[in-house]
């Protein structure tokens, strides 16, 4: 069976620490205000007795099946990888132009501050290049988050997948089903918050007609290198750029 | 409504994922990009260095893994090694890289050229800045006695090079950061099992958290046992003034009116007692004095705490018979800070009782000893001793009972403001910062004007340093070689770390051990540290055949021993050599043997108790002006109940002056029901001095400044939640 | 070892009675004076893998110290001890019971 990364993530156990957030900032170099994770607030139960526990809901890019930003992006810089089902962004085709932030019914993309193009949660891809687990995984105090292929019962995540199939849960927008691969266990905590998805209307005509292949190639060919000429005309200070800052490490 | 979840079984396309759009994406972007992760622009590449390191971002000093690439710690993990943390790393730790690369280091020497507190400095040689302290350190002590300079070093793998300077140097009056926070409990919890137990919160079925807030003050390795705890179906009973997350995680959360913490302890007691709940072998065989405990907690019935506490009184007792049935693994979680009350050593005495009467020590899931790891203490010295010395610390006597290596920082500073019974003249601090943590800034500023020199040494310019008359600039944890450190943890083991750097270290920075053998050899006490940090560790390590290679090997080196039982046959280290429930030593004293409750005065709309505390992105001021965990909070609010907010037409995020007994403060006001109608609630780290501290200068308001130096009267601990503050709103 | 035990008994002999620390008043010695003279006269052989067992005050209890000081006589070291004053003794004595094992500020360190 395909490789699917995912996770299956015991919202129960957050204590909304921000462990994974601070994690996920410092590994993928993300900057500012941006952020590619998230914990959601529960609400406030204020009764003693048979009180329900807060439950705070992380969260990150959900690797969907049928992810609504890579049809909307129109350059192919977004899309599923074959490899292991990660939805990636090639930074070199961005345009920065915005559609798949908007595409996105949980608000999991944004656009990098510095790098001024389309960013998101990749499941750490250059931690897992050199063997570590994605950085909010391994830091969060009290592991509620299971991470691997949700095909593979022998991953953590597959494991638990498997084991809590008739538990778990996506939280889905039902106007915006995108079949996201974040699955969560026991009482998941806040539903409502992912939105419909904001498809581009120029793009409609592409959304419905052409394949997804002829789309990058298009791209790349036309829309894309025009783009990305424009970009580099226009935009200033896209390079990435050093990790610390100014006075850092001199 | 629109939004769902769904459940996993009905989800359509798990099990074909290479769906059109799927597999087409795939083809496409897979095939622009196959020689290339398309998003890894940045963070670690292959070539990486791993390193080992102990996280400083607070005292639970948790192993970690520095990722470093070109000279540059890219990143911390935590060590999956490391029982301790549970292989966890917290926002804070995660921090810990800015610690190194803030813009707001402190870079080389300084020295003070305008007024105290005016922050005009100029830059000045190590050499100069050790040849200044030496001559300054001689002459006070030739003038006042050695006891004339101070130290005070807060909780740091080199604070006891410090503490050892001091020593050699002849002053009694050495202080950290304990006093106010937690001595009044291990005075308690000394003062009634003869020790200061380990939760094995592990293994606990049940727990009463009162005066703790273990899901965001987080201390490894409870708040994550905790959790394990609860998932394995343990009860969490949280009584606190705020809805902390830690209540937001409860089964069952009390908004207990402050300060009536021992009310309930006492009813707790009363019940157990009354209706024979209580472990009576385990009373009978290990504790002293439960006849007299039965008569003192006779009348402290549910219904008479019900209406100290704003309780129910039918949850008193069915907490207390909940309690009684998972006992042994329940407990009345011992907690850690307890510089709250003016009474916080016997409030914290009567949950050393209950857990007493719960006949838990030394058994699962309830308290137990702490074990050795049998680290030796390094390499020995034989300090001088002057003749011509006082008889004792300066504060000595102001508490019943003091621990003379802590004292107590309230009752020095007052002891010095007083000039009795003898003067100090100079104060040298390390990684600590009194003028954020301690109540009364203003008696702060006064007694640091009252010197006539002092040296702060910090990586950024606390507020403490910007009163200082001389700055040095520390390194980070991360850029130096620290003495091994033991540690312990219920079930976790006890055991042993070090740091060694993971980068070299930036700008002029230096180590404090460096500094103190500096001035050592200039003051003619260079003997007393005469040997290096690796000679030290090897003294530390003599006793544990194959302890530094484990270091080396896992950052960690365990040396497991038994965890339960380990009393059988032993005494309690008290004076009945019994678990004292009537502490025969307080009666001989004058003290209230047992812990005698005093009801709290009454608060109102124009009179509110102030209570401070932090959440798991701050550590008091240690991790504060983090440009990293500034996001989460970048400034302190006044937290203020709807009621009395709505009556005095304060909207949330007013701005609104809360005012103490000795200083007045402004800060935004967040009215929610988290907290009590009578109490308001702001964390400690904000309205700093301090201009070198850009990320929050400007922001917030300080706790110090608003809150009154009351204090433990047995162990000398600050007392902080006893000042009734008013609060307004700023006119427009 | 042979010489150090003849050298014991013999001092032994000499010194006789009178050794015994007037403690009456527990504590009453300055301990800090105390510390250093224990340091500097009894850590010399009392350390880890020194010539007597190491020591430190939370070695014993209160008690435990009190009988020690009552009748040192029975000593190995008993020699060592007459070459100190009674304010000497009294001073370590406040030092060791002052932080015994079962006191209110049992020794951190040794």
């Amino acid at each position: 069976m395909a490789k699917q990364l995912g996770m299956v993530i015991d919202a129960n156990a957050c204590i909304d620490c921000k462990g994974c957030m601070v994690a996920c900032k410092v590994a993928n170099q993300v900057p500012g205000d941006n952020w590619r994770n998230w914990i959601k607030d529960g609400a406030m139960d204020r009764s003693a007795k048979s009180k329900k526990r807060m439950v705070f809901q992380p969260g990150n890019c959900m690797q969907c099946d049928k992810p609504t930003c890579v049809t909307a992006c129109p350059t192919g810089a977004t899309y599923k990888s074959k490899a292991d089902g990660v939805v990636m962004i090639n930074r070199d085709l961005c345009i920065g132009c915005g559609q798949c932030i908007k595409a996105c019914p949980y608000g999991a993309r944004y656009r990098n501050e510095k790098l001024k193009v389309a960013d998101k949660c990749d499941f750490c891809s250059n931690r897992r290049e050199v063997g570590l687990e994605p950085a909010c995984v391994s830091t969060c105090p009290t592991k509620a988050r299971a991470f691997g292929d949700l095909n593979d019962p022998s991953s953590p995540a597959g494991k638990l997948y498997a084991a809590q199939k008739e538990e778990a849960v996506q939280v889905v927008n039902a106007q915006s089903d995108t079949d996201p691969n974040i699955y969560y266990l026991g009482a998941p905590g806040d539903k409502h918050w992912p939105v419909k998805a904001q498809m581009p209307s120029a793009f409609t005509f592409w959304k419905n007609v052409a394949d997804p292949g002829v789309k990058v190639l298009m791209g790349l060919m036309g829309v894309g290198v025009l783009a990305m000429l424009g970009k580099q005309l226009v935009m200033k200070n896209d390079a990435p750029e050093e990790h610390h800052g100014e006075d850092g490490h001199e | 409504m629109a939004d769902s979840y769904r459940p996993a079984l009905s989800r359509r396309g798990f099990l074909k994922l290479a769906g059109a759009a799927g597999a087409a994406a795939a083809l496409g972007g897979g095939g622009l990009s196959a020689s290339k992760p398309a998003q890894a622009a940045g963070g670690l590449r292959p070539g990486f260095e791993s390193k080992f390191t102990v996280c400083d971002m607070c005292f639970n000093k948790c192993s970690a893994i520095a990722r470093v690439q070109g000279g540059v710690v890219q990143k911390l993990d935590p060590n999956p090694k490391f029982l301790k943390s549970r292989g966890m790393l917290c926002a804070r730790g995660n921090a810990g890289v800015e610690q190194v690369y803030s813009r707001d280091r402190l870079k080389y020497p300084l020295l003070r050229v305008g007024e105290r507190g005016e922050g005009k400095f100029k830059r000045i040689s190590w050499d100069e800045a050790l040849d200044i302290a030496a001559e300054k350190m001689k002459s006070i002590g030739e003038r006042y006695t050695r006891c004339g300079f101070m130290f005070m070093a807060g909780s740091d793998m080199q604070s006891s090079f410090v503490h050892r300077f001091a020593e050699a140097y002849g002053s009694y009056n050495t202080l950290s950061h304990e006093s106010m926070c937690l001595i009044a409990g291990t005075r308690a919890f000394l003062d009634t099992f003869g020790e200061v137990p380990i939760p094995d919160m592990l293994y606990t079925k049940y727990v009463v958290m009162v005066g703790a807030n273990r899901f965001e003050s987080l201390v490894t390795p409870d708040s994550i046992d905790l959790m394990t705890a609860m998932n394995n179906g343990a009860k969490l009973v949280v009584l606190d003034p705020r809805y902390t997350k830690t209540a937001a995680k409860a089964d069952e959360w009390f908004a207990i009116r402050p300060r009536t913490d021992m009310a309930f302890m006492l009813a707790l007691a009363h019940v157990l007692i009354k209706e024979k709940l209580y472990d009576r072998k385990f009373v009978g065989e290990k504790t002293y004095g439960i006849e007299q405990l039965a008569k003192h907690v006779e009348p402290c019935t549910p219904q008479w705490a019900s209406e100290q506490c704003d309780i129910p009184a039918e949850d008193i007792a069915r907490i207390a018979r909940e309690l009684a049935k998972a006992a042994p693994a329940a407990m009345v979680y011992p907690g850690r800070r307890s510089s709250n009350y003016t009474d916080s050593t016997q409030i914290r005495r009567s949950y050393a009782i209950v857990n007493a009467l719960l006949g838990n020590w030394d058994r699962p899931g309830g308290l137990t000893a702490a074990r050795k790891v049998g680290l030796s203490g390094g390499v020995p010295f034989e300090p001088p001793f002057y003749e011509n010395n006082p008889e004792d610390r300066i504060d000595a006597g102001r508490a019943k009972l003091m621990f003379p290596e802590e004292g107590s920082f309230k009752l020095a500073r007052d002891a010095v403001i007083a000039g009795k019974p003898y003067p100090v003249k100079g104060w040298f601090t390390y990684h600590t910062n009194p003028m954020q943590t301690a109540a009364n800034r203003q008696k702060t500023i006064k007694m640091i004007n009252d010197m006539e020199f002092m040296i702060s040494m910090d990586i950024q310019m606390s507020d403490t340093a910007w009163m200082a008359d001389l700055v040095l600039p520390s390194q980070t944890y991360l850029e130096r070689q620290d003495p091994c450190t033991a540690q312990q943890g219920s079930s976790a083991c006890a055991c042993v770390v070090m740091r060694d750097p993971v980068v070299a270290p930036l700008y002029e920075s230096k180590p404090v051990f460096w500094v103190m053998q500096q001035i050592a050899r200039r003051i003619g006490l260079g003997e007393h540290f005469d040997f290096t940090i690796e000679q030290f560790r090897e003294k530390q390590l003599s006793g544990l055949q194959g302890a530094m290679d484990a270091l080396k090997r896992d950052g960690v080196y365990y040396n497991p021993s038994k965890l339960y039982g380990v009393y059988e046959g032993k005494i309690y280290k008290t004076k009945s050599h019994k678990i004292e429930l009537f502490n025969s030593r307080y009666a001989e004293m004058g003290l209230d043997p047992m812990p005698v409750y005093t009801p709290p005065k009454a608060g109102g709309y124009d009179r509110f108790r102030l209570v401070v505390g932090r959440n798991a992105v701050i550590t008091q001021s240690s991790s504060q002006n983090n440009s990293l965990l500034v996001k989460f909070q970048p400034t302190n609010h006044l937290w203020i109940h709807p009621d009395p907010a709505k009556e005095m037409g304060i909207k949330d995020g007013d701005w609104v002056w809360v005012k103490g007994p000795h200083g007045k403060q402004r800060l935004q006001a967040k009215v929610t029901h988290q907290t009590r109608p009578d109490t308001v609630y702001m964390a400690t780290g904000f309205g700093v001095l301090s201009t070198g501290l850009k990320n929050i200068y400007g922001e917030g308001a300080c706790i110090a400044e608003v809150l009154n130096d009351d204090f433990d009267g047995i162990s000398g601990n600050m007392a902080m939640h006893e000042t009734w503050v008013s609060v307004g709103r700023e006119a427009a | 070892m042979l010489k150090r035990i003849l050298m014991v008994l013999l001092v032994l002999s000499f010194i006789g009675v009178g050794l015994g620390v007037s403690l009456a008043a527990d504590g009453k010695g300055n301990s800090r004076k105390g510390k250093y003279l224990y340091r500097k006269n009894c850590r010399t052989c009392h350390v880890e893998n020194g010539k007597a067992k190491e020591l430190s005050p939370v070695s014993k209890t209160q008690a435990q110290w009190k009988t020690t000081f009552a009748d040192p006589k029975k000593l190995p070291c008993a020699g060592e001890w007459a070459k100190l004053s009674d304010k000497d003794l009294t001073d370590i004595y406040a030092y060791l019971w002052g932080h015994a094992k079962d006191s209110p500020s049992p020794a951190k360190c040794k």
